[in-house]
């Protein structure tokens, strides 16, 4: 019996507590926290409309009534900042979830079918991983056409082979145990063996995976956006409004600065919070 | 080890057969008429002209004999021809692809020579505030995205100071480019570094060398770092695979002449001979130097080399 194991379930602390117990779990989840937030309340936070131009009110430096400055068409830049960080957590959550969801249904299959499907359906991801993710996407939006929604579905079907590698590795473990062999001499069906024992035992490490993966999705599209292949004016995504930024380095510094900060804290955020939750909940990486 | 290689090598073998089929289909799966949309940008282009650029692409022949005939025209080195300018995509390619090459191993060697000892040293003085800074400098490099890391640098050394030229594709023009793709990789190297390292650490005979009374740092020099080196050899394949993606990026911030800006350039002009040559160049290249660095990876890892 491990220490953990011994320690009465009353006197552990929650996941919680022992993720704001570290300083970057703390800091990850505050950062979390405020871009949710900023988010869902950016209807009532913003005090300009987002993609509202003004010719008397381009180039407003950082302060006074505009507390981020104003862009070249005279736009808000704190307003577009909170709307685009509900676009970019979308972008996150939406690419994420494609990734998972295949990357699952592929790794479940492969790990609980083995045999023949098992090779197939391995050796394919084995060969998409080698083609990396950035060409994945690349191919994707060359294919689908440059917009967000294809930027957001490129970024989610790179994913996929990462995700389907780490289910199967993990759903490998699983079939492996004692309980597993029990339920099939007891006679469990293969849906009740795929959904009730399988997939509840895989999903902890597919929600740690898929914290991490938020940071890299949210960082693939923001770059796809930044070269033009993604987010279209007059959206206000952020890796979009960096690219615009370059023709006015000395003119708005703050068009450079405000965005791209954003985007880093961002993926900071997410990167510490998966961190953070991976070695909570397994005491081995405590070790390191 | 000639087993491990030829395992290596059949993957390899596989992802370019793999990577020549998605390219043929990658035309097909285009919504709406392709020829239609490659030629929508371009002016005066008569229906004759289109159906001539059907026949020209073998877009008129079923799927199979258009994968049989781009094979054949594959080993004869024949990538196809551009839509604007038509000219060779083997030509346009080869032309761009050694500036990519040098980008990304500029890049390479910059991100382990920063990487490697900043991780070592992590791990060498793990838990220490050391330990706990270097990290934490590696997570923020981590999480800055490098096309905002490329954009600050040309702001201050290219525009504001002046000290290095804004964009092109001489030897000084390289620098900021290298930079912008090293730094964001040193900081995945620390960690994979300190990772790794931390590892060996927890191996018996690395307790067993302190125990007998080894001084610390021998046991580090000789034992650690040498094994610890090991499988961070295979992770740099997967690190020169993720550098030639974000050479994409980065040679579009400095217009840095080679396949990343091209292939750009050739997505918002449809122009898909250049799309599909650029697909498997870059599988290509990407297969070639992992199995390079698997077969040195086979060679200076005992347990491999001397396996039957």
């Amino acid at each position: 019996m491990s220490v953990a194991e011994a320690i009465p379930e009353a006197r552990r602390p929650s996941l919680f507590l022992r993720l704001v117990s570290t300083p970057a779990g703390a800091i990850g989840l505050l950062i979390v926290v405020i871009l949710i937030g900023g988010a869902l309340f950016a209807d009532l936070l913003a005090p300009y409309d987002p993609t509202k131009m003004g010719a008397g009110r381009r180039f407003q430096p950082p302060g006074g009534g505009y507390l981020l400055g104003t862009d070249e068409f005279g736009r808000d830049m704190f307003s577009r900042i909170l709307y685009g960080a509900r676009l970019t957590l979308l972008i996150g959550a939406v690419a994420v979830l494609i990734s998972m969801t295949l990357g699952v249904l592929i790794g479940l299959t492969a790990a609980y079918a083995r045999g023949w499907s098992e090779a197939v359906l391995m050796r394919g991801t084995d060969v998409l991983f080698s083609f990396t993710e950035t060409l994945i996407a690349l191919s994707c939006v060359a294919v689908l056409g440059p917009s967000l929604q294809n930027a957001v579905i490129a970024v989610g079907i790179a994913g996929i082979p990462f995700y389907a590698r780490t289910c199967y590795s993990a759903a490998l473990v699983e079939r492996s145990k004692p309980y597993f062999e029990a339920s099939i001499a007891a006679g469990a069906g293969h849906g009740r063996l795929i959904f009730l024992h399988l997939l509840p035992n895989v999903l902890p490490t597919m929600i740690v995976v898929a914290t991490l993966g938020v940071s890299t999705a949210i960082l693939a599209a923001a770059g796809l956006s930044f070269l033009g292949l993604g987010a279209q004016p007059p959206l206000p995504e952020w890796g979009y409004m960096l690219s615009g930024a370059r023709d006015y380095f000395n003119r708005a510094p703050w068009l450079m600065t405000i965005p791209g900060l954003a985007i880093a804290m961002t993926v900071l955020g997410f990167n510490l919070l998966g961190d953070a939750i991976r070695t909570a909940l397994d005491p081995a990486e405590r070790q390191r | 080890m000639l087993r491990f290689l030829a395992g290596r090598i059949a993957l390899g073998a596989l992802t370019v057969f793999v990577t020549t089929i998605l390219v043929t289909l990658l035309i097909h799966v285009v919504p709406g008429d392709p020829v239609q949309i490659m030629y929508a940008q371009s002016q005066g282009s008569t229906p004759e002209q289109i159906e001539q650029v059907r026949r020209n692409l073998g877009l008129d022949q079923p799927i199979y004999i258009q994968y049989i005939q781009y094979i054949g025209r594959l080993s004869e080195g024949d990538l196809g021809h551009t839509i604007r300018g038509g000219q060779p995509v083997l030509d346009v390619i080869l032309q761009r692809l050694p500036n990519t090459v040098v980008l990304a191993v500029a890049a390479m060697a910059m991100a382990i020579a920063i990487g490697l000892p900043l991780g070592f040293f992590a791990a060498y003085y793990r838990g220490s505030l050391i330990d706990t800074g270097l990290m934490a400098l590696a997570i923020a490099g981590i999480s800055m995205p490098h096309f905002w890391l490329g954009l600050i640098l040309l702001f201050f050394f290219a525009v504001e100071l002046g000290w290095l030229p804004v964009s092109g594709s001489g030897p000084a023009n390289l620098i900021l480019p290298a930079v912008t793709l090293g730094l964001s990789n040193a900081a995945i190297f620390a960690r994979l570094t300190r990772s790794s390292m931390i590892d060996v650490m927890n191996q018996d005979f690395v307790h067993t060398a302190l125990a007998k009374g080894l001084p610390r740092t021998l046991v580090f020099r000789r034992h650690v770092l040498r094994a610890g080196l090991v499988p961070l050899v295979t992770m740099m394949g997967l690190q020169f695979a993720f550098m030639m993606g974000g050479a994409i990026v980065v040679e579009n911030i400095f217009s840095w002449n080679g396949v990343g800006r091209m292939a750009v350039e050739a997505i918002f002009q449809r122009d898909y001979p250049i799309i599909q040559g650029f697909i498997l160049t870059f599988a290509i290249v990407v297969v070639f130097v992992s199995i390079c660095l698997d077969a040195l990876y086979a060679f200076i890892d005992p347990r491999i080399r001397r396996a039957a």
